[in-house]
């Protein structure tokens, strides 16, 4: 049951995430990094809900390949955790960072220097969803459920 | 029920050393219909005047580890599956009656016998002149001069005088309090020596004559209780003895017989039935010979087959049914002998080299628990801290510390460790695992991992972690019991589920 809870708070804090990615007055993307024309093409050219989903994805798929796919005894220590957490925060912004710069150039602009700057925060967002997904989906792995820190 | 386990002289101790590897691998007696005999209590008592016997004092301090252990795995519960299965206790601890006073230990106490030249035991020096010369035709002078603290020296017409005293030692009244109807008494001994060729008659003599004695309760229980026996006829050798010829191997063969000459007349003759059930076992093809030691150093020989196929013996007889040996009246039938022969008559055994019957019984138990030594001397220290281990109740790293643990790995499978090497090296040698191998997929000798699509399976150290980790997930067999019987029985049954799945079956 109590593993149960924690799964629902990591999809209520994703789902949160998603809706303040995508909301106009308050927008999670914009509290790390603010650039007035950056951030505006961004909202119009409808490209935060991506973003957002990209980096879930990332995340919540990283953790589920670690406990699900790898979930393995050779790999169940709290660094091989931390390396996958590397990789899915190298990973989303990577990706997003490649979206961002495909819609950009579709659309006649280009925004380079933004985009590296805007993207450190999918390095810290994917890093802390994976936390969330790691807490949310860890339970039920028989080999790694104890990793990165025991129940 | 009780089996009283009467372990007699230096063969004694060395089968019940055998006796105590099996019940840790977890090989328990069966009934008629092949289901582990249930609220067994094996008490094994040691006979032997010898206390400095290495053999015995090896097996003493086995036998307060494994009830050490036992005990802290399923308290006092006599019904457990799995490792250390079969509970072993002391005439003590199961004592009620506290009129008398016993020590906590395995270990009849000879003390009137153990402390005395023979001459002294027997009064000599008191005797008249007539009886001093017939007592000097019956004992030779060396055997007249023997201190017996170092037991009987071979000589079975000492130990056949000095053990009689048993029937009035603390040991056996306590004995004869705790013996109820339905319990079963068994004795190991060999028949070319000096204390078990004397020490089992006289043994058999006096409960059977239970009627007769004085100071003792259950006389009836005890005059008609099942009575099993392991008789063991020579299967070693000595070196090194050419000057003192107190024991020598040229006449174990004499002794035998003359031994089993008076069992057929006293014990186990067609329509006898002082003893229920007698198990011969012995071997033609002779061990490497042992040092030659009458008892003055210790006299420490090396583990043998016939040792571990003479544990069978108790555990077979656990298993009989009462209507086998006793008569709808709860007379003891007479005696039915039991032999035993190997399916291939080979110089080195692996598990194929045993019977089916045999091999039912112990190849999986024995095999699990040579894993067990593997993965604890090898793996599980590095897994402190993931998976299993960490489910409640959680195995801490202070546990590597801990009494049960040090007595488990640090004296138990060291015992177990040298009693499997020695049995190695011996003749015939026992070579069911393969000496220093610690890779789990090739450490039974004979017996493969199965194939698959790719290779070999493969069973290691990460193998058992992933299926103790898997049976331990969300599992509430373990909230209520402890650490240590935890790990026992998970890694017990994922040593289950990897031998179905992974090893050849070959029994």
């Amino acid at each position: 049951m109590k593993h149960l809870v924690y799964l629902i708070i990591g999809i209520a804090v994703t789902v949160l995430f998603f809706i303040l990615s995508c909301t106009d007055g308050f927008n999670i993307w914009e509290l790390l990094y603010f650039n007035q024309g950056y951030n505006d093409k961004m909202y119009n050219l409808d490209m935060y809900p991506v973003i957002a989903a990209i980096t879930i994805l990332v995340a919540w798929g990283g953790a589920a390949i670690y406990y699900y796919a790898i979930n393995s005894v050779k790999f169940d220590r709290w660094y091989h955790w931390l390396a996958v957490l590397g990789v899915v925060a190298v990973l989303a912004p990577v990706v997003c960072y490649i979206y961002n710069d495909t819609v950009f150039a579709n659309n006649g602009l280009m925004y380079i220097g933004e985009s590296i700057q805007f993207e450190m925060q999918t390095v810290l967002f994917a890093a802390l969803l994976f936390i969330v997904a790691s807490y949310s989906m860890r339970w039920w792995s028989s080999n790694c459920r104890h990793t990165p820190l025991p129940q | 029920m009780r089996l009283f386990l009467f372990a007699i002289g230096g063969t004694g101790s060395r089968v019940l050393k055998s006796l105590l590897m099996l019940s840790a691998a977890g090989v328990r007696p069966l009934d008629e219909n092949g289901k582990p005999v249930r609220d067994l209590e094996i008490v094994p008592v040691i006979i032997d005047p010898h206390k400095a016997n290495e053999d015995l004092k090896r097996t003493e301090a086995l036998l307060n580890d494994y009830r050490d252990i036992r005990r802290k795995l399923y308290g006092n519960e006599p019904n457990a599956d799995g490792f250390f299965a079969n509970r072993i206790v002391t005439l003590r601890e199961i004592m009620s009656n506290t009129s008398v006073t016993l020590n906590d230990t395995f270990i009849f106490n000879l003390g009137a016998v153990e402390n005395a030249k023979f001459r002294e035991f027997i009064g000599y020096d008191t005797m008249n002149e007539a009886n001093q010369a017939l007592t000097s035709l019956l004992f030779a002078n060396y055997q007249l001069e023997n201190k017996m603290n170092i037991g009987f020296v071979g000589s079975p017409n000492i130990g056949s005088v000095a053990l009689n005293e048993i029937k009035d030692s603390n040991e056996f009244k306590a004995f004869s309090n705790i013996f109820r109807q339905g319990d079963r008494i068994f004795f190991i001994s060999s028949i070319f020596g000096g204390t078990g060729a004397a020490g089992f008659p006289i043994m058999v003599k006096n409960i059977r004559q239970a009627a007769n004695l004085e100071g003792i309760e259950n006389r009836d229980a005890l005059s008609r209780a099942p009575i099993g026996g392991l008789t063991v006829l020579p299967y070693f050798t000595l070196e090194g003895n050419k000057h003192d010829q107190r024991i020598a191997t040229s006449d174990f063969i004499v002794k035998t017989q003359s031994a089993l000459y008076y069992y057929k007349n006293t014990l186990t003759g067609a329509n006898d039935s002082n003893v229920n059930s007698i198990y011969y076992l012995g071997d033609q093809v002779r061990s490497k010979p042992y040092l030659y030691d009458p008892g003055e150093h210790g006299q420490r020989n090396n583990a043998h087959l016939i040792e571990l196929i003479g544990a069978m013996a108790p555990l077979d007889f656990a298993g009989v049914p009462e209507n086998k040996l006793t008569d709808p009246d709860g007379y003891p039938l007479p005696t039915t002998a039991y032999e035993y022969a190997l399916a291939k008559d080979e110089l080195s055994l692996n598990f194929l080299s045993l019977g089916h019957r045999t091999r039912q019984l112990i190849y999986e138990p024995m095999s699990k628990f040579h894993l067990l030594f593997l993965f604890l001397t090898t793996g599980f220290k590095d897994m402190i801290g993931q998976g299993f281990t960490e489910d409640a109740p959680k195995i801490k790293s202070d546990f590597l510390a801990s009494q049960f643990y040090r007595t488990l790995v640090d004296q138990f499978l060291l015992g177990y460790a040298q009693w499997l090497t020695e049995m190695n090296d011996n003749m015939r040698s026992v070579a069911f695992f393969k000496p220093g191998e610690i890779d789990m997929a090739h450490a039974i000798e004979g017996v493969n991992v199965k194939k698959r699509l790719l290779g070999h399976y493969k069973v290691d150290n990460d193998v058992f972690k992933a299926e103790m980790n898997k049976l331990s997930k969300n599992n509430p067999a373990y909230s209520d019991r402890s650490v240590e019987f935890k790990l026992l029985d998970l890694f017990d049954k994922a040593a289950h589920n990897i031998f179905v799945e992974r090893y050849e079956n070959i029994n």
